[in-house]
């Protein structure tokens, strides 16, 4: 009972992980870029929750219906006037400014909320669970966040799969030249799919600062467990995404009831093995 | 091109080259400590202040701007020493929360020819600052960190104290002495306790420490492994404590791993009777940030506005400190308040008893034999575990909806030191 209870707990955290490299894996998988600004944008979404939430009592789903096209708002923007001349000049250049964006906005969280730990109380949602028996209960938290995440991949995949914008941005992701000498507009599409990414990170972070705490220097230490789960999973593969992100909490979970030693380590060497011997992930991209 | 990188490690190392280098400086000896200052500040005795204002640690620095305005005005008419009216000058300055930078500006401070170096919270900054000070001859006074962390940590052997740099705070046994007599009186079923330690510094300290002490004492440590820190999910700890039926619950986590925890433990149902915790839940922020689940836990509480303390500059009792502290910022009164008002006391009081306070030697002397009643409380140095240490005894205090600020500590058990009024009965965490 003690490791089914590790499984369940290890699969619905993989969820959250998922949740949260799904933004990464996307911006990769479109653009090749590797957002080092990613889970500093968490934080931001968590900051803004908070801020919201005290300032003026809303409630919670209010909240996510808020912060979430903010920030997609917030990703086209970027993508336009920041990243969109980065990525003309060569991978190398868009790593640096993420970079730079990471520690422009873990300094300016510091400035505005100070460095004191906040959590987003969300109540008896929160703290509250299916208790399956004493040793097997199920947290609504986690289960509504690994939903959130499965239902979210799936939206992603139907967009790009069904719809003519979806079409339009894997075909700027195979070709921008050529796309672009069809009709698309590359940079308007970039600028979509920075959008979903950016409104990804909002959700997770959101999540986030109800499960656990979070200051302004938590970004660096959370953006490693997305890019493990994107790894792990395969560079560019939304399905893979979800798969390396449970893939990811199942092996710190399962390592935590061995020893919680291993915890973390657990998931560094699946990360390390995976790298190794199946560099393209387990479900890698269709697209190289 | 070799000129300025010699002069700006010279002034970093506060090296004799350095000094001639950039030439404001007064001359170094062979060892690269201060030998006096120019006669024209001789009147000014300059106490230099380390602490982390920005950061992870920033929490504990957030009273540091009210205390040196307290100070500055509780000292503005200086005191005459050695038959000469002397002012004191504060110079504060910022770890940025990390143990290498506490290191440098602490050089700064000693090559600006501070007269005495005071610093707070956790080893990572009194033991950087504490090493500069004894290192170059200066006399230094360090407070909030465990006297062993402080002491061990810094590659000191029983009985073969240190010179010039001393400490006020406590350490495991009174750890013991604060958690045990609250286990005894809840009444729980087993004498099991649930331990969350991480594998760090502190957490381990307390394995082996309290560990230790809880063996000797009939209670059964239940360790739910050493887990690193920053982990997202404490299932398997959960599980642990959970099928040990422990009742009673102690930890040493870092802040935002324990707000995880407590979170985790209400959605797995583990809840125990009494939890007392150490190293979290110092600061109100903390309580707010946890909401209702703050609700009686248990921590070690070494001043609050409650303490029967007061200021042996101008005699600000305990109340008064934090009272003006909220009225003047706004904010709730922490712990750190009190230690570190009562840093600039030590220091200010070891000056003050100098024939000269410029003899670094004399002053130093004077803080290790110190036996001083202040906002702290009773600090004697003399009677600690090792040279230069005075021993703090914190009271239990639990969290409970306070009146003002949302959360508030109320003592619930002094048994470790009497003199702290009981202001309310100990709860269980959970009923």
């Amino acid at each position: 009972m003690d490791w089914l209870n590790a499984v369940v707990q290890g699969l619905l955290l993989g969820g959250l992980y998922a949740l949260f490299a799904t933004g990464l894996s996307l911006m990769f998988g479109v653009m090749r870029v590797v957002n080092l600004a990613h889970g500093d944008l968490a934080v931001v979404a968590s900051f803004l929750a908070v801020a919201i939430i005290s300032g003026t009592g809303l409630p919670l789903w209010f909240v996510l219906c808020v912060t979430t096209p903010l920030f997609a708002l917030l990703g086209y923007l970027t993508q336009r006037v920041l990243l969109q001349r980065s990525l003309s000049a060569g991978p190398m250049s868009t790593l640096v400014v993420t970079f730079g964006l990471s520690i422009v906005i873990q300094n300016v969280l510091l400035e505005v909320f100070s460095a004191d730990t906040r959590t987003l109380d969300g109540g008896s949602f929160a703290t509250g669970s299916f208790e399956i028996s004493g040793q097997l209960s199920i947290p609504y938290l986690s289960l509504a966040t690994f939903v959130l995440a499965v239902v979210v991949l799936v939206a992603i995949q139907l967009f790009l799969s069904r719809t003519g914008l979806g079409r339009m941005l894997r075909a700027s992701s195979d070709d921008p030249d050529t796309a672009t000498l069809v009709g698309a507009d590359s940079r308007h599409v970039y600028g979509i799919a920075t959008a979903i990414a950016f409104a990804t990170v909002a959700l997770a972070g959101v999540m986030m600062a109800m499960r656990s705490s979070f200051d302004p220097a938590t970004g660096p230490s959370r953006l490693l467990f997305a890019f493990e789960a994107v790894v792990i999973g395969g560079l560019g593969s939304l399905w893979g995404t979800l798969l390396g992100g449970m893939v990811l909490g199942l092996t710190q979970s399962i390592g935590a009831q061995i020893d919680p030693a291993l915890t973390i380590l657990g998931g560094h060497l699946v990360f390390l093995v995976v790298l190794a011997f199946r560099p393209q992930g387990l479900l890698p991209g269709r697209t190289a | 091109m070799s000129h300025p990188p010699i002069s700006r490690r010279g002034l970093l190392k506060g090296a004799g080259l350095g000094a001639a280098a950039v030439g404001s400086l007064p001359l170094l000896d062979a060892c690269g400590g201060l030998k006096g200052s120019s006669s024209s500040s001789s009147d000014v005795l300059r106490i230099g202040y380390v602490s982390p204002q920005t950061g992870a640690l920033a929490g504990f620095a957030a009273a540091d701007n009210f205390i040196v305005k307290q100070i500055n005005q509780a000292v503005r008419n200086g005191v005459t020493i050695g038959g000469k009216k002397r002012k004191f000058e504060i110079v504060v300055k910022d770890t940025q929360s990390s143990p290498n930078r506490a290191t440098e500006v602490t050089r700064e401070l000693i090559n600006d020819g501070v007269d005495l170096i005071v610093g707070s919270s956790t080893p990572d900054t009194t033991n950087p600052v504490a090493d500069q000070c004894e290192a170059n001859g200066i006399p230094n006074v360090t407070t909030i960190a465990p006297w062993e962390a402080w002491y061990f940590g810094r590659g000191a052997k029983p009985g073969e104290g240190f010179t010039y740099t001393t400490l006020f705070f406590f350490g495991m046994e009174q750890f013991g002495d604060c958690f045990f007599p609250m286990w005894e009186r809840i009444g729980a079923s087993s004498k099991d306790v649930a331990c969350l330690w991480p594998n760090d510094t502190d957490a381990n300290a307390f394995r082996d420490g309290l560990g230790a002490m809880m063996k000797k004492t009939g209670y059964n440590p239940i360790d739910g492994g050493a887990y690193e820190d920053g982990s997202t999910d404490f299932t398997a700890q959960m599980t642990k404590f959970k099928n040990s039926d422990a009742e009673l619950f102690t930890c040493t986590p870092i802040p935002p791993d324990f707000q995880t925890f407590w979170k985790q433990a209400q959605q797995q149902g583990f809840r125990p009777k009494l939890a007392t915790v150490a190293k979290v839940m110092l600061f109100p922020t903390e309580a707010e940030a946890l909401g209702p689940l703050s609700k009686n836990i248990a921590t070690d509480i070494w001043w609050s506005p409650a303490h029967p303390y007061k200021s042996v500059l101008d005699g600000t009792t305990a109340k008064q400190l934090a009272d003006g502290y909220a009225a003047d910022t706004g904010k709730q009164w922490t712990q750190a308040l009190g230690s570190i008002y009562s840093l600039f006391e030590v220091g200010i009081q070891a000056l003050k008893g100098a024939d000269d306070p410029k003899d670094k030697d004399e002053v130093a002397k004077n803080l290790r034999e110190m036996s001083l009643s202040c906002m702290s409380g009773d600090l004697d140095f003399t009677a600690g575990p090792e040279q230069g240490i005075a021993i703090q005894h914190p009271v239990g205090g639990q969290w409970r909806e306070g009146k003002d600020f949302p959360w508030d500590v109320v003592i619930v058990d002094n048994t470790p030191n009497p003199d702290v009024p009981v202001g309310g009965d100990l709860q269980p965490t959970n009923a």
